[in-house]
């Protein structure tokens, strides 16, 4: 499902956003702090973190059903990956790894005009926790004519 | 920490992404980022819903959805709980927000993929703070009385007696108790095609005589739909217009003033000035800071605009009925210097001594003032014979002379020209030239 230009996309710094749903079908958000390709074609993993956005780890731990946005903040290309996810503890590396996306993507927004006090509130990865996400559907979300889309490039 | 809507006005200024979560019949989540959220009242805030349709489709099968918004000013986030109430596709609401959709899109070169089709109204259930790992700091924004403040300018701009005195007591009176240092006072041509600065504040040079058409950039668009329109982040956005040039040689080659502009500007708003809701002009303000402007400040400018539109009103009105006793000082004698005075027939357009004066019916009325001095050596003109002057070809109806002399008394007045106009009372206009006209038409 995962093509090396969408995988080379989700890896750069972008914005990610995480939505979810509980048993009652009310939606949570997150936002990522990290993602990247494994080895399997079909799953990503994403790091969040449980300590911000309590309410999406309960929900994934749930039902498992997940949404994830990949916004480019310089010309707004976006992607949205829909699929389930299973979460586990983030170790050490992942951790480390999550730092750097953290440190690229703040460059990136701040090279945007963001000011880095802005930014600071919303990326943390306190009690971080990695969502191996098996994906099902991917979809262009870029604004325009091809917004909501199924990736037409993509195939298994 | 219990929150109200009003208190998160600065989460509503379109300068973050807003993101909005929604789940279909099934629990499946969507989750996209939002270009535009309103404050409806209290408890409903509405979202622009331009083309993500699954968005749309969801909350017509599950009502629920959840939305992140973020304070401008610190990064603050807020979850807001809500429940999707009902969609509107006309009425003021929608209006407005397709408005702030329209400007801000075109600015960012894409007016045509950015149409707002619908507006969705949700009911907010709650506000919950989203845990940061960082202490946000306090709001930045000083509590300044803009109630007094706007009583303050509003009495000074009704007790003015002229188009100067209500020009200049909107501008300054918005420097001096507003804090806003970068504005333009824009009159309304009588065809309704653009508008005019007439006023200038804070800009070198000041961009009087400029001329911006309507639905063009911020300024056109307030003057064409009698609506505020603002920006609050202008990073986010290319800026319209022409911005900062160099003005004179310019000017005179393609006979037409430059629009002023700051290059850092941040934020911009536009507020249109309106007589029994019809658009007289507008009244235009920009600043370096981001979310310059918040919601009473709009209210601050929107009323003050009310009263400088009346006001202009009331003074067409009064300039038809006769004039004042007035005398110009006598002249200097006329030295030896000439003063090259140049007609453009096909655009009424007027330089003096090379220099770009001005186009139109202003250009028109200089030069038959000078054209009367000439023939009569007459120095003093009352508003009744310019209006009755047909070759002047002033409008028969609301031909906001007034406006038109002021703009060209400072119009003169800011190219340092050896020929002036000066005020000598109600409906009363003086001629100053230092030196011997000579007119040429072409």
């Amino acid at each position: 499902m995962l093509d090396a230009e969408l995988a080379a996309f989700i890896e750069s710094p972008v914005m990610q956003i995480v939505g979810t749903a509980d048993a009652a079908r009310r939606p949570g958000i997150a936002r990522g702090v990290g993602a990247w390709r494994t080895d399997d074609r079909d799953t990503i993993e994403l790091v969040l973190s449980a300590w911000q956005w309590p309410e999406t780890v309960a929900n994934i731990e749930a039902n498992g059903r997940i949404a994830v946005t990949f916004s480019r903040p310089s010309d707004y290309v976006t992607y949205q990956i829909k699929g389930t996810a299973i979460l586990r503890p983030a170790d050490e590396g992942e951790i480390e790894r999550s730092a750097g996306y953290t440190v690229a993507i703040v460059s990136a927004l701040m090279r945007n005009g963001l000011l880095p006090e802005i930014i600071a509130p919303w990326l943390t990865a306190r009690d971080a926790v990695v969502a191996t996400i098996r994906i099902s559907s991917v979809y262009v979300q870029t604004p325009g004519a091809q917004a909501g889309t199924k990736r037409a490039s993509i195939r298994r | 920490m219990t929150w109200s809507l009003v208190e998160l006005e600065a989460c509503f200024e379109g300068v973050i992404p807003s993101i909005i979560s929604t789940a279909d019949a099934d629990g499946i989540p969507n989750i996209s980022y939002l270009s535009h959220v309103a404050i409806v009242d209290d408890h409903h805030v509405a979202l622009s819903n331009q083309f993500f349709a699954k968005t749309a489709a969801n909350i017509r099968l599950n009502p629920q959805a959840t939305l992140l918004v973020v304070d401008g000013h610190n990064g603050a986030q807020f979850r807001l709980d809500l429940r999707f109430a009902y969609s509107m596709e006309s009425g003021p609401l929608f209006d407005s927000l397709a408005l702030q959709v329209e400007a801000s899109s075109a600015q960012a070169g894409m007016a045509d993929v950015m149409r707002l089709r619908h507006v969705d109204v949700f009911r907010v259930l709650a506000i919950v703070d989203t845990p940061s790992p960082v202490a946000t700091p306090a709001r930045r924004k000083p509590e300044r009385s803009r109630l007094d403040a706007t009583r303050g300018i509003v009495e000074r701009i009704a007790a003015a007696a002229d188009v100067d005195g209500i020009v200049d007591a909107t501008l300054d009176g918005i420097r001096e108790r507003l804090g806003f240092y970068h504005g333009l006072f824009l009159h309304c041509e009588p065809d309704k095609t653009q508008v005019v600065a007439i006023g200038s504040i804070g800009y070198t040079p000041s961009g009087i005589g400029a001329e911006v058409p309507l639905g063009e950039g911020l300024i056109g668009a307030a003057a064409g739909s009698g609506k505020t329109v603002k920006v609050s982040d202008m990073s986010r956005i290319r800026r319209f217009g022409s911005a900062i040039r160099a003005t004179t040689p310019d000017e005179n080659r393609t006979r037409s003033i430059p629009l002023p502009g700051m290059a850092e500007a941040m934020s911009q708003i536009a507020v249109p000035l309106l007589v029994q809701d019809a658009v007289e002009g507008v009244l235009f303000f920009e600043s370096a800071e981001r979310l310059a402007f918040g919601r009473d400040d709009e209210a601050a400018l929107a009323i003050i605009a009310r009263q400088a539109a009346a006001s202009l009103a009331l003074c067409e009105r009064l300039s038809l009925e006769g004039e004042s006793a007035g005398h110009r000082p006598s002249d200097p004698p006329a030295g030896e210097t000439h003063i090259d005075v140049v007609h453009h027939r096909f655009d009424d357009s007027v330089f003096v001594n090379g220099d770009y004066v001005i186009k139109g019916v202003a250009g028109r009325l200089l030069v038959f003032m000078v054209e009367q001095s000439l023939a009569s050596g007459r120095r003093e003109f009352s508003n009744r014979e310019i209006r009755l002057d047909t070759s002047l070809r002033l409008p028969d109806f609301k031909d906001n002379l007034e406006t038109r002399l002021l703009l060209l008394r400072r119009r003169l007045e800011e190219k340092m020209l050896p020929v002036r106009l000066i005020r000598l009372g109600r409906g009363k206009i003086g001629l100053e030239i230092d030196g011997s006209l000579r007119l040429t038409r072409q």
